[in-house]
This record gives structure tokens, C-alpha cells and sequence, in this order.
């Protein structure tokens, strides 16, 4: 082992892919897992050979890379699923993402109607202000959808109002596709947009699968997997990280790192330091918040409950949120077919009354939401687990953005830091963000620069990342110049001009040729054109006439276009809005 | 086309928007000028075609403005390049009027 080694804190997806870039590089990192198990929040555990995931985690990416690389190491592994995933509301399963005639017929036709006038409610007049997740939803969708379908889940896995959850957290879910993508691939057809994802890839046994291949090559590229080892402290000078002391219950040890890589909560992270930071720093990491997960699993003695890979749970009676159907990401992860396993998932904070729980009120609770909810009897229930997985998810409360940056600017003093992956930047990184991240920070630890705070943000990590690239198909000068206005006014003017200069013209044609002109085929213009002949001031007077019917008409045209254009752009952006909100629930 | 984009500073969304409309007066013209022509031709041989004791008793009338238009199939090639001269100029002239009062607007 090299005296001064890259030091990655945190086993996860984005620490093992770090790892694995290291590696690739002849670097061998070693890598300090906390649990007994790698993968991090994306982990399999399991029991009584029953697999389960904390949360369930589709294999599904843009970026052609990180997809290689999961083919690369599972290879006929890498079982494709056809995803199903429904509401249950009600008693009543709603396809998700929502289809009108599904949600129609569930709700009933007076629901709809108040659902629909809301909307158009909010669509005609939306709130200026834009601040929250609550004003987000409701210009977007009215607000008696907003109650309906995102209100009650939503807090049930924030554990706070909607009215307190930052509107940016949900543009960062909800991102889609831009208009400028959406329009070019509507005229010019081009690259498909922002999938809907109907399809996933899923290791046969888990993700705990893909993260155990991740671990096998690094070991076997000379790295280092130090499993049950927990970071006690971390050693600076002020400038750099000198040392990483870490445990495994029963010995100590230290690391003195060349570059250290955490994957830690960032708020945990710098409260580790030795000597500690100012206190304004740990001030902005204790306000810093985490929403924690429980998952019950429940053994099931029929072979089948419901054909959803998972389900959520939008009424507002029972305590889940979410309930995985394990056997239905892939038959392998229960080992006996005539049985189901379901994950009853409960989104609560730390310490909480949820969180203090004992396992078998747990379970117990479990077991009657699921009686409850009409999915099942109590007595098919033939065993159970409890799973806690604190730090799940990042709370963007409405201080969240300040407190982070005076944490980042802080670690910037490091130069041998980086923090990564979706617990380490406090950011709502999906696995293949995360990877993207600990990749990103293994290329810094070889003198490359990247900025590992631009994935995850739309913009910047395209142009980042050329494998996700999603761009008009033609320049966006020509989408402006395709959709620019038509000037009314002046297009009606210029054809008026015209048609006048046309009517006066071929009038004073006629009388300059001379001729029994008064009875010339052009005197039919008086059944349109009363006071017209054909002479010098029946010309002018049908000048007249012609400049306004020319006029009117043009405008009329210039009109219905921009009128017609801006219809077309309105409707491409709605289906981007609708098509963005069929991944909404799944970022969770 | 051209456009006159008012703000750089706007929104994706609203950059659609931002730019008006600006015509390229030789490119409408010649448009113009094509669909005047492609027109008499198609309508002067489509009566040719049709025939009849009176081929084109109304059509004729164009022959007062277009010297030497006959309803004929010979005819019709002039009447296209009448047609084509005079939607080029009226094409290229409406163009250049509403560029004109489009940019004096802006």
C-alpha cells in the first residue's frame, strides 16, 4: 500500500466508483465502509435469502459511460424489467405516470371536472411567486390536483409541509427536458427525449450485485475494502487532510491520505475534524437536514399480491409511503416462488417516534397497513425484517442552500478534499449521479479539474458529459428565428400597400391603353368597390379599398399565426411538464 | 428569416419569444413570384387541357395586362413569366415594406 493513498470514505455507489476509476488509472484506493455490506443507501441486504433494497434503485441512465460500465460488470446479470409502478389512492390503483381515462374513471367525473377547472384555474392565473414545492405544483397543476396526488405522499416523505420545501428541489426533480430540446425533436424529429421510462435494468439479485462487482475488481486491481471500519476522526492542518483515523470495533487505525474522497453526510463530515471547525461552520451542519427510511420487510405465503414493482401509498390513514413488491424487480430475489416478500417503506426522521419504534411494533404496524389497504391478510404474514437507514435523503428545507455553501466554502480550504455522491454534496443524486461524481473526483486525484457541484445540474453536466448530451437538433438561432414573432401591424400594412398598389395599377394600365375603358371587365370591382371606376379616382378609391381588405386580412394572418405558433410551443410544453412529472414520485 | 432578438438575458422558454419575425424580401419575393407563375401556368393549361368550344373566355381578360398572354399552352409560359415578375416584385416589396416598419417599431 502506498504511504499516502487515496482515502475513500464510504462504500457506496459513488465511493466504489471512484475506486474503480482509481484503479483504472493504476491508483489503489482504499476504501473505509462503515457497514458490514457495500453499496451504501443503494445496497441489497438480505435475509433468509429473502434479497431486498433499501428503496428501490433502477438501473436507468443517459449517460452512455456509466451504462457501459454497469454492462461491463454484470453483463446477462443485467436483467431487463418492465417497469409497473401505480397510486394507490383510495382503494384504487392509478396508473402512474397519470393517464386522463385511468385517473378519469377512478375519481369519478364530478372529482374531474373540479380537477380540471383548477387547473385551468391555475393556468390562467398562476401565482407570481414561485418559492416553494407548494406554489411550484399548483401553477403547474391547479391546486386540487396538488391536493390529490402530491400533497399527502409528498409530506409523508419529507415529514414537513409542502409550503416549507424549496420550489428548486422540485424544478430539480421535475427537470425534463428543456423547450428548446422538446420543440426541435417536435418540428425535426432528432434524439428521443427525456425517456419515459417503461423499461429499467436490474441486477438479478439486487443492487448489492453491482456493488459487489465493483468491489471485486477494485481488490483485484490491489485496492482496499476495509469493511465495518468507521471514520472516527479526520486530521487537518487548516489546508489539507493529514490523517483518517477509522475503527472496527475491536482496533484502531490511521490513514495519512494523498487525496481523501468522502461519500460522508457532509454535515457529519466536518464534524469529524480534528481540531474542529468554526463554530459557524458546525452551526450550518447541524441545520443541515437528513429524512431517514425504515423498511419492514414482510414474507408473504402466497406467490403473488400485486404485479407493481412497487406501489405508493397516497392516502393519508395509513403511515406508508411506499410499498416494493421485491419479487417483482426480479423472481431471484425471493428463493422460493410459491412466496412474496414486500418492502413496507416509512419515511421518518432520526430518532423520531417512527424511528424509536420497536421492530415488532414495526412490524405489527406493518401488517395492519397492509390488511388495511386491502392488500393482503394477516395471516399470509410468515416473517418479517426491519431495516433503519439513516441519511437517506437530503432535506432541502428553505435554509438548506445557505447553510451548504458556508459548509462548501469551508471545505474548499482543502486541497486534498472532495466530497461526493448524494449524502457527501447533500445534493438528490440518483446512482448514476452519484458514480459521476466519485468518477469525476478520482480523475481530480490524477491532476484533471472538474467540478464535481456541476453534475446534477442540467446545464452544466450535459456540457460535462458528452454521453448524456441532450441538445436541439438544430441550432437554437434557427428555433428562434422558426418561432419569432410576426409583426401585425407591419405585415399588415406591407400587404395592404400592396394590394392597393396592385388594384390602382391595373386600373391606370387599363385607361393608359386607352379604349372603351369605362365598360373594361375591371368596372366588376364596384360590386365589391362601391363608388369604383375605371378612371384616375376610381383607381385612388380602389386603392383605398384594397389597402383595408389587405390590410385586415394580413393582420388576421400575422395574427393566427403567432397565435397558433404560441399554441404549439404552449402544448409542447405541457407534455414536457406532463412527461417530467412521470419520473416525480420515482426520485424519491 | 431573420430575426431581431430583443434581450439576451431571457429564460429558454421565453427565447422562443423573444425574437421578432424579419422578412428576407428576396426570398419572399421569389416565393411569391414562383406561386404567381406555377398559378397561371397550371390555370391557363388546365383549361387548355379541359378544351371546349371557348377555351378560357375569363382567363383571356389577363391579356390586357399581360401583353401577348393567349390561353394557349404558349401563352401560359408567358403568363408564368409575367406571373413570376409580378409576384417578385409585389413579394420583394411587401418584404422590404414590413422590415421597414418592423424595425422602426422595434
Amino acid at each position: 500500500m502506498d504511504d499516502n493513498p487515496v482515502v475513500i470514505i464510504g462504500a457506496g455507489p459513488a465511493g466504489l466508483a471512484a475506486g474503480y476509476e482509481l484503479i483504472s488509472r493504476n491508483i489503489c484506493p482504499v476504501i473505509l465502509e462503515r457497514a458490514g455490506t457495500v453499496g451504501g443507501i443503494a445496497r441489497t441486504e438480505s435475509y433468509r435469502d429473502f434479497f431486498f433494497d433499501i428503496g428501490g434503485h433502477r438501473f436507468f441512465t443517459k449517460n452512455e459511460d456509466i451504462n457501459r460500465l454497469w454492462e461491463e460488470l454484470l453483463g446477462d446479470d443485467f436483467i431487463r424489467v418492465n417497469r409497473l409502478s401505480r397510486i394507490f389512492y383510495r382503494g384504487k390503483y392509478f396508473n402512474y405516470p397519470l393517464r386522463p381515462a385511468n385517473a378519469l374513471f377512478n375519481l369519478g367525473p364530478i372529482e374531474s371536472l373540479l380537477i380540471f377547472v383548477s387547473y385551468c384555474r391555475a393556468r390562467l392565473s398562476p401565482s407570481p411567486e414561485e418559492n416553494s414545492f407548494e406554489e411550484w405544483i399548483i401553477n403547474r397543476f391547479g391546486e386540487r390536483l396538488y391536493r390529490t396526488f402530491f400533497k399527502t405522499y409528498t409530506e409523508k416523505v419529507w415529514g414537513i409541509p409542502c409550503s416549507e420545501i424549496r420550489a428548486d428541489w422540485a424544478a430539480q426533480r421535475i427537470k425534463g427536458l428543456s423547450l428548446l430540446v422538446a420543440v426541435s425533436n417536435a418540428l425535426f424529429g432528432g434524439q428521443q427525449s427525456k425517456s419515459l421510462i417503461e423499461q429499467f435494468f436490474y441486477p438479478k439479485f439486487g443492487p448489492g450485485m453491482m456493488w459487489k462487482s465493483f468491489m471485486d475488481r477494485i481488490v483485484a486491481g490491489n485496492g482496499e475494502v476495509r469493511l465495518n471500519s468507521e471514520v472516527s476522526s479526520i486530521h487537518h492542518n487548516t489546508t489539507m487532510i493529514t490523517a483518517v483515523e477509522y475503527s472496527d470495533g475491536n482496533t484502531t487505525g490511521k490513514l495519512a491520505p494523498g487525496h481523501c474522497i468522502s461519500s460522508l453526510p457532509i454535515s457529519r463530515l466536518v464534524k469529524l475534524f480534528t481540531p474542529q471547525p468554526p463554530a459557524e461552520i458546525l452551526s450550518a451542519a447541524n441545520q443541515l437536514s437528513y429524512r431517514s427510511f425504515i423498511i419492514v420487510v414482510l414474507i408473504i405465503d402466497i406467490p403473488t399480491l400485486f404485479p407493481d414493482q412497487w406501489l405508493y401509498v397516497h392516502s393519508s390513514k395509513v403511515k406508508v409511503g411506499r410499498i416494493q413488491n421485491f419479487k417483482n424487480w426480479s423472481s431471484f430475489m425471493v428463493p422460493d416462488q410459491s412466496k412474496t416478500s414486500i418492502g413496507m417503506e416509512y419515511f421518518c426522521n432520526e430518532n423520531d417516534q417512527t424511528w424509536n419504534m420497536q421492530d415488532n411494533e414495526l412490524v405489527e404496524t406493518a401488517t395492519r397497513e397492509m390488511v388495511e389497504l386491502g392488500l393482503g391478510e394477516k395471516t399470509q404474514v410468515i416473517d418479517s425484517y426491519v431495516v433503519r437507514q439513516s441519511h437517506a435523503y437530503p432535506v432541502y428545507d428553505s435554509e438548506y442552500k445557505k447553510n451548504l455553501q458556508v459548509i462548501r466554502n469551508y471545505l474548499e480550504n482543502f486541497s486534498n478534499l472532495q466530497t461526493i455522491g448524494r449524502s457527501g454534496m447533500h445534493r438528490y443524486n440518483n446512482m448514476d449521479h452519484s458514480m459521476q461524481t466519485g468518477i469525476l473526483a478520482a480523475k481530480n486525484c490524477s491532476g484533471e479539474k472538474h467540478d464535481l457541484w456541476a453534475v446534477n445540474e442540467e446545464k452544466n453536466y450535459l456540457e460535462e458529459d458528452r454521453g448524456a448530451r441532450e441538445v436541439p437538433a438544430v441550432p437554437e438561432k434557427v428555433l428562434i428565428g422558426a418561432f419569432a414573432r410576426m409583426d401585425k401591424l407591419a405585415f399588415a400594412s406591407a400587404v395592404g400597400t400592396i394590394c392597393g398598389l396592385l388594384v390602382l395599377g391595373a386600373t391606370l394600365w387599363i385607361i393608359s391603353r386607352g379604349g372603351d375603358v369605362l365598360n373594361s371587365h375591371l368596372r366588376l370591382l364596384a360590386q365589391y368597390f362601391i363608388g369604383y371606376t375605371v378612371t384616375v379616382k376610381g383607381g385612388f378609391i380602389a386603392f383605398g379599398y384594397s389597402f383595408f381588405w389587405g390590410f385586415l386580412f394580413a393582420w388576421l394572418f400575422a395574427y393566427l399565426r403567432n397565435l397558433f405558433l404560441a399554441i404549439y410551443i404552449y402544448n409542447i410544453k405541457r407534455k414536457v411538464e406532463l412527461l417530467s412529472l412521470k419520473d416525480f414520485f420515482d426520485n424519491f | 428569416m431573420e430575426t431581431d432578438k430583443n434581450n439576451d438575458q431571457v429564460l429558454p422558454e421565453e427565447k422562443l419569444f423573444s425574437g421578432v419575425l424579419l422578412l428576407n424580401a428576396k426570398v419572399v419575393g421569389l416565393t411569391l413570384g414562383v406561386i404567381f407563375g406555377l398559378g397561371i401556368f397550371v390555370a391557363t393549361n388546365w383549361l387548355v387541357i379541359k378544351g371546349g368550344e371557348r377555351v378560357g373566355p375569363h382567363l383571356i381578360l389577363l391579356s390586357q395586362y399581360f401583353i401577348g398572354y393567349k390561353v394557349t399552352f404558349l401563352g401560359s409560359l408567358i403568363g408564368s413569366a409575367y406571373g413570376f415578375a409580378l409576384g417578385t416584385i409585389c413579394g420583394a416589396l411587401m418584404g422590404w415594406i414590413y422590415n421597414k416598419i418592423a424595425i422602426f417599431r422595434q
